[in-house]
């Protein structure tokens, strides 16, 4: 009777299993290899599913098992430990420990993952799971629903890991200056007038709400102007010793008082700090809700995948409706077709739908106050379309090192100079399971 | 004119569509064997959609029509390989980022993006930026620049009718009306054209 049988293995697809119970040391596989050359991988095997299952060979060769070989499925504690042999073009598998009956057999498939391991969080293995994120074995249930909704999770023990933009206009080469024009009125008694002939020519505009009207110092009064390229013509009525002069000023105000500090030696800057609770607190209840979104937006992706498109998708869970959509460039034959772009299309039509009231600039900002939710760290399109709908904050769970606009290929939110910023959430590997809904690292998500 | 002008002049008017349509004013046209295959403008307000730009409208037209994108299409061919883009203005990151995912052979552009720009202007999302697979393209810009300009400060000086209102009257009475951002008589006056660098254009996503 044969030690081995290939059977259905819970998230991982078809895998193999002991038929009877196998002590350790027991060589259970020799399978001969189908070898590629170099090129010949490079060119065509490597763009096919072939690329998840060959090993390296020598030469640059990749190697794929024949027989049950390429059957195992991967574990981060496996039991079974492989050994190429090149000269033979054969690998052998030998299992590391007693295997029982219906046990199924698994090989460590090396550092280089393609997917997030089935199951790692929720292993109950013995062996303890270095994840790179300070463990998540402390998590309390993974998807918390036990507890009081109103108590604050701490920071660590959050699935995911928030991301803030680094401090903006900190040090005297980052402040963003405009050129404004500026005149010196050493009378006081003229302060008056001044002010009154300001307010009468419209020079009161928004862009220098930040700034403060005069400054003072121990010799005059340095009134502002103008952002204009052109000097403001004075009022012929106030006696003024000088003409109009340029002054580098800051375009907006101060965060902190490091950067207040800074912008005051250019000129006077109002200080206003972020709100309370720059980084938000997160409760068990909203906790959950995020956990909730994430797995629907995988569940959305496995679906995907199922109906022959790439497994990615995006989700808004707002209120009264909520929009999901998925990857659909391959049944569109159309490249940008992408999950995030669909998303932020499905939510515009609903609101092109149905509301009537007359245009205007601004209303096309749809995601405000919006969180998106997505399988993957969305590429550099899907990023600033998400900058330009002025998004709250993106979740994502699979970072897309080589081309995502979220912190892979560049972090697009916290460039300097954007008109918006939002925040980024990663989740952490292990609490959902990602076996599903892998894609090749190159693709734009 | 040579051609390129032309097909910028061709632009502008897409641009000038939008401008009549109440849109920020941007307009495209995308080239194949010098003939214009697609043309097309801002559609954000109409579309309630931030992100559907002059570029990728046209982008969906031409795939859309099968004659211009045949398919299947053969692996590893480029749906814009052949194809040249004249934009008004530089394209936007998102827009760069699109293009290059196409294969875009060339963009042409009139005035840079200082805020937005993702061929050069503010990031190099077509060439300089690392990509595993998409090939870079180059941009060039300047063709009929202070058109392209002109035609966005028209917008935002008298003609934009769609901007936000003040909520409160407090701030009603202290705002000033559209014009008083860029009086008139400064328009004219060349020095004044610098790229959208001005803090009034900041707040629209171009």
């Amino acid at each position: 009777m044969a030690a081995l049988r290939v059977a259905h293995s819970p998230d991982k697809g078809r895998g193999i299993f002991a038929a009877h119970p196998i002590p350790a040391q027991t060589l259970v596989e020799t399978s001969p290899v189908l070898l590629f050359a170099k090129d010949e991988w490079e060119t065509h095997g490597r763009h096919t599913i072939l690329d998840h299952y060959a090993f390296k060979w020598r030469n640059g060769a990749m190697a794929l098992a024949l027989g049950l070989g390429s059957l195992f499925n991967h574990s981060e504690t496996p039991n079974l430990s492989y050994s190429t042999h090149p000269d033979s073009d054969e690998i052998t598998y030998t299992t590391t420990r007693a295997i029982a009956e219906g046990e199924e057999l698994c090989i460590y498939y090396g550092n280089n993952l393609w997917f997030q391991p089935a199951g790692a969080a929720a292993s109950t293995s013995d062996v303890q799971i270095e994840d790179g994120w300070g463990g998540l074995s402390n998590l309390e249930t993974p998807d918390f629903l036990e507890g009081n909704p109103d108590d604050i999770i701490p920071e660590d023990e959050l699935p995911f890991e928030r991301f803030k933009p680094p401090p903006n206009e900190e040090s005297a080469e980052t402040i963003r200056t405009a050129q404004a024009w500026v005149v010196d009125v050493p009378d006081a008694r003229n302060i008056g007038a001044m002010l009154k002939w300001i307010n009468r020519m419209g020079l009161d505009r928004p862009e220098l709400g930040h700034l403060k009207r005069v400054r003072k110092t121990p010799t005059t009064n340095t009134f502002l102007l103008s952002l204009d390229p052109d000097a403001p013509t004075l009022p012929p009525e106030i006696e003024l010793p000088d003409p109009p002069r340029q002054l580098s000023v800051p375009t907006s105000a101060a965060l902190t008082l490091t950067s207040l500090a800074l912008k005051n030696a250019l000129w006077p800057t109002t200080y206003a700090p972020k709100r309370k609770g720059e980084v938000e607190d997160w409760t068990r209840r909203k906790a959950r809700w995020a956990m909730q979104a994430m797995q629907t937006v995988v569940d959305e992706a496995i679906k995907a995948q199922a109906a022959g498109e790439l497994a990615i998708a995006a989700y808004i869970p707002s209120e009264p409706d909520s929009f999901i959509a998925h990857d659909t460039r391959q049944s569109t034959a159309h490249p940008l077709r992408h999950a995030v772009l669909n998303a932020v299309r499905k939510l515009a039509d609903h609101h092109t739908v149905t509301t009537t009231s007359s245009e205007e600039n601004g209303q096309n900002y749809l995601l405000t106050d919006q969180t998106l939710f997505t399988t993957h760290e969305p590429c550099i399109m899907c990023s600033m379309a998400l900058l330009h709908s002025r998004v709250k904050e993106v979740f994502f769970l699979v970072p897309m090192n080589k081309t995502g606009g979220c912190g892979g290929s560049t972090c697009l939110p916290f460039l300097p100079g954007v008109n918006h910023r939002f925040g980024i959430c990663r989740w952490k590997p292990g609490s959902i399971n990602t076996s599903g809904i892998s894609i090749d690292d190159v693709v734009d998500a | 004119m040579d051609s390129d002008n032309q097909f910028m002049a061709e632009a502008l008017a897409m641009a000038e569509q939008a401008f009549a349509a109440g849109e920020v004013p941007v307009g495209c046209v995308f080239v194949r064997d010098g003939r214009i295959i697609a043309r097309a403008r801002n559609r954000t307000n109409e579309l309630r959609n931030a992100t559907r730009h002059a570029e990728l409208e046209a982008i969906d037209e031409i795939l859309a029509d099968h004659d211009l994108t045949p398919q299947p299409r053969a692996l590893g061919v480029y749906p814009l390989s052949t194809t040249t883009l004249y934009v008004t203005v530089e394209p936007c990151i998102m827009c760069s980022s699109a293009l290059r995912q196409m294969g875009i052979r060339h963009v042409f552009y009139g005035c840079a993006n200082d805020r937005f720009g993702g061929c050069e202007g503010v990031l190099s999302v077509n060439s300089a930026l690392p990509h595993p697979v998409h090939p870079p393209y180059p941009a060039t810009g300047g063709y009929m620049r202070e058109e392209a300009i002109m035609i966005l400060r028209r917008f935002y000086i008298t003609e934009n009718t769609h901007a936000p209102i003040p909520k409160s009257k407090t701030n009603l009475a202290a705002s000033p009306t559209p014009s008083a951002f860029f009086p008139r008589e400064l328009v004219a006056q060349s020095q004044f054209l610098r790229d959208l660098t001005c803090p009034c254009l900041r707040k629209y996503n171009v």
